[in-house]
């Protein structure tokens, strides 16, 4: 285990209570601003004390309360790069990253050395940090933070404060110091798809509490909570009454308004409603409904909108009382002539729909 | 141009002065720091009770000392049990009476550019390995080092300019305790001391000028040491 964390503190009206553990290499955590992200860092690395805590990184407890153990946060071997750089204004680029105990002799180490290649820090050791660009703080702050040689490295949300394309930089930094240096890491985030490319293990965090916990793939691309689907933003979010269940067929039966959507077995009760997620890319759309087909769901429908968004369309459907939203190429859209008011046919799988909470 | 007499004056004040900065640096520090930094309900207390000098009239700042330091007070007793001298009336009682005077500038200035260091600087040293002592020295110094410096140079020149404490306390000995404020109070009973006085005043203007005008500089650097930050 990289991380055993158990914590339950409290600081005005919010309470952060969690139970989380990391095999690492990297463990994702996602949720929205206010979620308590930054405080579990924050509790982790030992800047805030913890009502209640058992904390341990490999096989060290570094904070057990009540009982006693208190690790400063100098003593964790961990290191914590912000949204915020927090570069020292009064050090140059080469006295930040040697600011660290020992990151001296790091500095010239061949992992230091590796970890100044990945950061592409050299060409700029003798400049002021005042006069670096926001991209660049932030690779000297993760350079400084690894050359104190850490046992876990906590990422505050490092990629928030820059650009779209500075933010993909940083990531794809992050995934060689990953994978080339393999330094465990805990990453929090509110960008999904950073989770996705980065961490092998996620959590999601609402409202102080772990809602969810497994591989990000599952976890995020699969959401079983409404309020993960919501943050990861899920196309469609549907509210459906369920009709019956077909047991021995596996799947339960859901009321669109006039059609049926056939969803895996669940546990709800008749008349029921029951939260679903749907990605438009999901959604097969046809003239006429093909015959001998494996999915359950071909369901008539009728076009409302056809919208332009980036290189593919966007359909908007009518089907019964509800709304689906799939998304094609402009190839296919221009195929199927699609204009608002041609009927279609939407087919959809079973196991694309994604029951929530359920 | 100063008579020798006006030059000895200058030089005990200038020493005076030197002194009491000398002697209240580092207790400023350690005091600025916790004010800056110590989060707890007595704070205000021990804040104002540092600040009170400032705004207690020297005379009565002076005469605290005297019942502290004089003859029969409990420190002077025990100074004068240990090493067989006095502490009131010498040169040591005016850098004394100096330092207490000038202290609150010194703290004020100082606490000021302590508490204008960004906390969240502090805690990434202490996630990076340093403890809170070498943090401090590493790196809240070094950022607010031109403000404790401002708040040195300000003590400075309440300390060159310090009469009421040290007339009670000091006196007026020459060559030990007359400084620039006892000289001219002296110099005004006497008949034909006026030149005297204009020379001894310009002297007093130029230093506190040059002494105001350092601390601006370094209070305008360390804003923009401060501001530096991303």
């Amino acid at each position: 285990m990289i991380l055993e964390a158990r914590i339950a503190h409290s600081l005005g009206g919010f309470t952060l209570d969690v139970n989380l553990a990391s095999r690492g290499p990297v463990l994702g955590v996602f949720g929205a601003s206010g979620s308590g992200k930054s405080t579990l860092l924050h509790v982790i690395a030992g800047l805030i004390r913890p009502r209640e805590a058992d904390i341990s990184i490999r096989t060290r407890t570094v904070c057990r309360k009540p009982g006693g153990t208190w690790a400063a946060p100098e003593s964790r071997k961990l290191a914590l790069v912000t949204q915020d750089p927090l570069l020292f204004p009064h050090l140059g680029v080469r006295g930040n990253l040697c600011y660290a105990p020992g990151a001296r002799g790091e500095f010239e180490s061949d992992t230091g050395q590796r970890a100044r290649a990945v950061l592409r820090l050299d060409p700029m050791l003798n400049r002021r940090v005042a006069n670096l660009s926001g991209g660049e703080k932030q690779r000297v702050a993760l350079g400084r933070a690894l050359l104190s040689r850490p046992e876990l490295l906590l990422l505050d949300e490092p990629t928030s404060a820059l650009d779209a394309q500075l933010a993909r930089d940083v990531l794809s930094l992050l995934l060689r110091v990953k994978n080339e240096l393999g330094v465990p890491m805990i990453f929090v985030t509110h960008r999904a798809p950073e989770i996705m490319a980065l961490a092998d293990d996620c959590a999601v965090l609402e409202a102080g509490k772990v809602v969810a916990q497994g591989p990000p793939v599952q976890v995020l691309a699969r959401p079983r909570a409404l309020g993960v689907a919501n943050l990861v933003g899920v196309d469609n979010l549907l509210r459906l009454k369920l009709v019956r269940h077909d047991e021995p067929g596996g799947i339960s039966i859901l009321d669109l308004g006039g059609p049926q959507l056939a969803v895996p077995l669940c546990e709800a009760a008749q008349g029921e409603h029951v939260a679903l997620g749907l990605y438009a890319d999901e959604i097969l759309l046809c003239l006429t409904a093909p015959p001998g087909l494996s999915a359950r769901n071909a369901i008539a429908a009728v076009v409302a909108a056809v919208d332009e968004i980036g290189r593919e369309m966007l359909v908007t459907l009518k089907a019964g009382q509800s709304v689906l939203k799939a998304r094609i190429t402009r190839a296919a859209a221009a195929e199927l002539a699609l204009e608002p008011g041609k009927p279609l046919v939407a087919v959809i799988k079973t196991s694309a729909c994604h029951l929530l909470g359920a | 141009m100063l008579s020798e007499a006006e030059i000895e004056v200058v030089r005990l004040s200038a020493l005076v002065a030197v002194l009491s900065v000398a002697a209240s640096l580092l207790p400023g520090i350690a005091v600025g720091w916790l004010l800056a930094r110590w989060n707890h309900a007595a704070r205000a207390l021990v804040h104002a009770a540092v600040m009170l000098p400032l705004v207690l009239p020297p005379v009565v700042t002076g005469y605290l000392l005297l019942e502290l330091l004089g003859a029969s007070g409990p420190l002077g007793r025990a100074w004068h049990a240990v090493t067989g001298g006095r502490i009131a009336y010498t040169t040591g009682a005016a850098v004394i009476a100096a330092a207490v005077v000038g202290f609150p500038l010194m703290v004020e200035g100082i606490r000021l550019s302590i508490a204008g260091v960004d906390r969240r600087l502090e805690d990434a040293s202490r996630t990076l390995g340093r403890s809170r002592l070498q943090t401090f020295l590493r790196l809240t110094l070094p950022l607010s080092l031109p403000g404790v410096l401002a708040g040195a140079v300000l003590s400075f020149g309440r300390a060159l300019g310090e009469f009421g404490a040290t007339i009670v306390i000091a006196g007026n000995v020459e060559g030990e305790t007359r400084t620039i404020p006892v000289a001219v109070y002296s110099l005004l009973h006497q008949p034909g001391g006026e030149s005297a006085v204009w020379r001894l005043v310009a002297v007093s203007v130029a230093i506190s000028m040059l002494a105001l005008l350092l601390a601006f500089a370094l209070a305008r650097r360390q804003a923009r040491r401060v501001e530096a930050r991303p």
